[in-house]
């Protein structure tokens, strides 16, 4: 290192999702150090206070219209848990549908409309691949492009039977779902999900059966796949993995290499009761938390989370504290100030191991353990990939995000073969007091929902979205945020056109809507702090 | 070949999810078949950093002739009408909105918090949030009463949470074909043609609000929903009944009570306690009535409606 600092200030990254402000500081073309500021700040936790307790139902979708499914969700199951609720299987099968519906919806829309345009960009003109991906994927008039775009509408069109419509709907409600399908709900389903297999996933995306691509349990086993035929070569997994480690997307990205996922998806006969400290018990798809220095994978619970304002643009004490503990105080001006508070988003930290990664990437790593029972989900391929790569990068970020798929689509075709209609679908609770919390897994990652009820109304409610936990800014120990670790190291080449940064950004998929902290802008009042009991 | 612009404030970008399940035509369509040229979409677009700051400029400056401006979002004016709290490229959103607003051809509000300030605009309204044109019902919000867009029109708004694709793709194409005077607008300045007709229009449950039969709790296979659960279906102007949602239903249809989200009070009663998911009544009788009935005539109609109801309408309607 021998040139000088080149600070840039990139304002806005587009294609996140809501406003988002990085710096980087260049030295011989690569980033050295980084910052990202959150920029939006619209305050729902704070509307919400003293509201009606099922506010939250209507509000959070609102949040983040992307992941308004997976608000949805953690809004109801916070309030199940707050009022002790039944919820029957029929409904626990109606909103994994939900959530998982909306997720496989956002799997081509994000891979299309944000992340692969950038292979277009001139920086790769003298990559082989080139021309093929500008055929493909330029924006609106790549042939891929908008056949992924438009086909990315289908999966939803199943939420909307089940749900009214998508985005914002509120038909999870405590104590199960609104809906009471028929049979023609189910077969319509079906016949969607089918015609998404039929005309994205196997022609296109992977140049074969799904069952072929469901051998594939190694990095080897995936590049055996990859030569094995030219379809799949050329298939649109193929050319993204081909044209991404030609132009260089697996040397740079890696991050903290620290993950976690809350786990998500409860099987519908053992959490018909729930509670807090049962959930990670019933969920099909385990929570956890993997940490790639020492290689071990532990369950993840929501006494772990903390939220540090060091950095943030709020005037309270710095140092975690559980999210039951903040009393949200703003500023009085948000400046940015690069060495105090720059962001709206607060540093979200696993109490025992600081910053983690949320998002596919992360939910991938932990499938890989063998911390979870039996009967829960394991995939061990991202992980695999991830030793055989020799660490986390933005190609395998993003390949993580895509392969998803598979297991989204085998239990959406669960949940439409275990309803039993003429069951109940609701069973109306009895409102009462109480502190809850909800969590999924949004497509993004993490995503969780405090809530205290006191007096019939919504006393405090707290969000901790994928996307806070990603765009975090340092920690009162200097760690920096997931995002602002793996921009370092990033090459630059070009400072007027930083693609690189975007890949970065967009490998994460942030969605910055969703860093809702609040506070009242007249009279910055103070949020009622959660008792810990 | 139209120029359009799209930038999004106090925002979830639930419009911009919307638009992207357009069929007829699709997002893409619109480009190729419609001769809309998209200058930047946050979601969409390839510039990031001073590549879009300059190109902000040159739309203000002329150079690049802006003929559709669509905002989606509220227009955030905290702290102390700074506008500070949502900053996009560089500096607070609301400055951009208000230079762009002045040279754009044609100004589209989408969605309820551009329209009215939305969601982010409920009391305590933290991020001092309002809509283009309207705060709530008050005609004035971020540009004022009087403003007009170099064509001539007010802020055309395209209220709901968020709106239909179709409800935006055929305004923007009717815009960029030349036929902007056929829109006709209502008082909140919608879209007549979605926007006259009820949500009502067309409900599978309509046979259950004439006889009023209620669904009195979530997943019943009959009934209204407006008796007890709160659906504004009656009182909302929308063709969610009309052109369904994502090509196959509506919430009144899935069993999910209107809110009322294409409406200035959305979300109504600020969400206070008791009013989520409740008809609210007086003396029994629903507080809001459908749109023209007073209290005696819908007290007279309630009753005969009752004394004729067949059996069949008290029996399970949407079987298995």
């Amino acid at each position: 290192m021998t040139g000088a600092v080149q600070t840039l200030d990139i304002s806005p990254v587009g294609r996140v999702e809501g406003d988002l402000d990085v710096r980087v500081d260049i030295q011989d073309g690569v980033v050295t150090n980084a910052w990202t500021s959150a920029e939006l700040f619209r305050g729902f936790e704070i509307i919400l206070r003293d509201k009606d307790p099922q506010a939250g139902l209507v509000v959070t979708p609102r949040a983040c219209g992307i992941c308004g499914a997976s608000h949805l969700t953690c809004a109801a199951w916070a309030l199940d848990t707050a009022w002790q609720t039944e919820v029957p299987r029929n409904a626990i099968i109606a909103r994994n549908l939900g959530q998982l519906a909306e997720s496989l919806q956002s799997l081509p829309r994000h891979h299309y409309g944000l992340f692969m345009i950038d292979m277009c960009n001139k920086n790769y003109r003298n990559s082989p691949f080139y021309e093929e991906a500008v055929k493909r994927w330029a924006p609106f008039t790549g042939t891929h492009y908008e056949h992924g775009v438009t086909i990315s509408g289908r999966p939803v069109e199943i939420y909307a039977l089940f749900g009214g419509q998508w985005p914002h709907s509120s038909y999870m409600v405590p104590g199960g779902v609104m809906c009471s399908p028929t049979l023609s709900d189910i077969t319509r389903s079906w016949s969607i999900l089918e015609h998404f297999r039929t005309n994205w996933i196997e022609p296109m995306w992977l140049g074969c059966s799904m069952e072929r691509y469901e051998e594939i349990e190694t990095y080897d086993d995936f590049m055996a796949w990859l030569n094995e035929k030219p379809e799949h070569a050329n298939s649109d997994l193929g050319l993204m993995w081909r044209m991404g480690m030609d132009v260089g997307l697996d040397k740079y990205g890696a991050g903290l290499e620290k993950f976690v996922s809350w786990g998500y998806l409860p099987d519908e006969d053992r959490y018909q009761r729930p509670t807090i400290d049962s959930r990670n018990g019933a969920m099909m798809m385990p929570s956890g938390v993997y940490d790639a220095s020492t290689g071990t994978h532990k369950l993840m619970e929501q006494g772990f989370a903390r939220e540090d304002t060091s950095h943030a643009w709020y005037d309270e004490p710095g140092g975690p504290v559980h999210p039951y503990d903040r009393t949200t105080q703003p500023v009085a001006k948000n400046d940015g100030d690069f060495d105090g508070k720059y962001s709206w988003s607060t540093a979200v930290l696993h109490a025992d191991n600081g910053h983690l990664e949320a998002g596919p990437l992360a939910r991938e790593m932990v499938y890989g353990g063998s911390h979870m029972e039996g009967w829960q989900h394991r995939d061990g391929l991202v992980l695999d990939m991830h030793r055989k790569m020799g660490g986390s990068n933005v190609l395998l970020r993003h390949f993580a995000r895509m392969h998803e798929f598979k297991y989204i689509y085998r239990h959406i075709e669960r949940c439409l073969r275990n309803f039993r209609l003429d069951e109940p679908f609701y069973v109306k609770p009895k409102e009462q007091d109480g502190r809850g919390w909800g969590a999924t897994e949004a497509i993004r990652g993490a995503l969780c929902h405090w809530i205290d009820v006191k007096d019939g109304k919504i006393q405090n409610y707290q969000i901790i979205s994928p996307t806070t936990w990603n765009v975090g800014p340092r920690s009162d120990e200097q760690e920096r945020g997931p995002i602002e670790e793996a921009l370092v190291g990033t090459p630059i080449a070009d400072p007027a056109d930083p693609v690189e940064v975007g890949h970065v950004a967009r490998s994460y998929d942030s969605c910055l809507v969703c860093t809702v902290h609040a506070h009242d802008a007249k009279t910055g009042k103070e949020l009622a702090r959660f008792k810990t009991a | 070949m139209a120029n359009l612009l799209w930038l999004q404030g106090g925002a979830c970008s639930g419009n911009t999810m919307s638009f992207l399940n357009a069929e007829e035509p699709s997002a893409c369509d619109l480009v190729t078949d419609f001769g809309i040229n998209v200058l930047w979409h946050p979601s969409l677009g390839m510039e990031l950093g001073d590549n879009l700051q300059q190109m902000l400029r040159d739309c203000i400056s002329g150079k690049i002739k802006l003929d559709i401006f669509v905002f989606e979002g509220s227009v955030v004016q905290a702290p102390d009408g700074t506008g500070e709290w949502n900053r996009f490229a560089g500096r607070a959103m609301k400055d951009w909105v208000q230079e762009l607003s002045d040279v754009s051809d044609f100004v589209v509000a989408l969605g309820d918090c551009a329209t009215w300030g939305g969601i982010p605009a409920t009391a305590p309204n933290p991020s001092e949030s309002v809509g283009l044109q309207f705060l709530k019902r008050d005609h004035g919000g971020f540009l004022g009463k009087g403003f007009k867009s170099k064509a001539g029109l007010p802020v055309i708004n395209i209220p709901g949470c968020p709106a239909h694709p179709d409800w935006v793709t055929q305004i923007l194409v009717g815009v960029a074909t030349g036929h902007a005077g056929d829109v006709a607008l209502d008082e909140f300045q919608r879209p007549k043609t979605f926007f006259q007709s009820f949500t009502q229009t067309g409900c599978t449950r309509n046979m259950h609000f004439a006889y009023k039969v209620s669904a009195t709790e979530f997943g019943q296979r009959k009934g209204c929903l407006f008796y007890d659960l709160g659906c504004r279906g009656p009182m909302t102007h929308s063709p969610c009944n009309r052109i369904l949602w994502n090509r196959q239903s509506s919430k009144t249809r899935a069993g999910m009570p209107c809110m009322g989200c294409t409406e200035p009070e959305f979300p109504f009663f600020d969400l206070a306690p008791g009013t989520v998911f409740k008809t609210q009544t007086v003396m029994g009788v629903p507080k809001d009535l459908p749109e023209g009935v007073d209290k005696k005539g819908y007290i007279k109609l309630t009753g005969a409606a009752k004394t004729a109801a067949p059996q069949w309408a008290e029996e399970d309607m949407f079987v298995v």
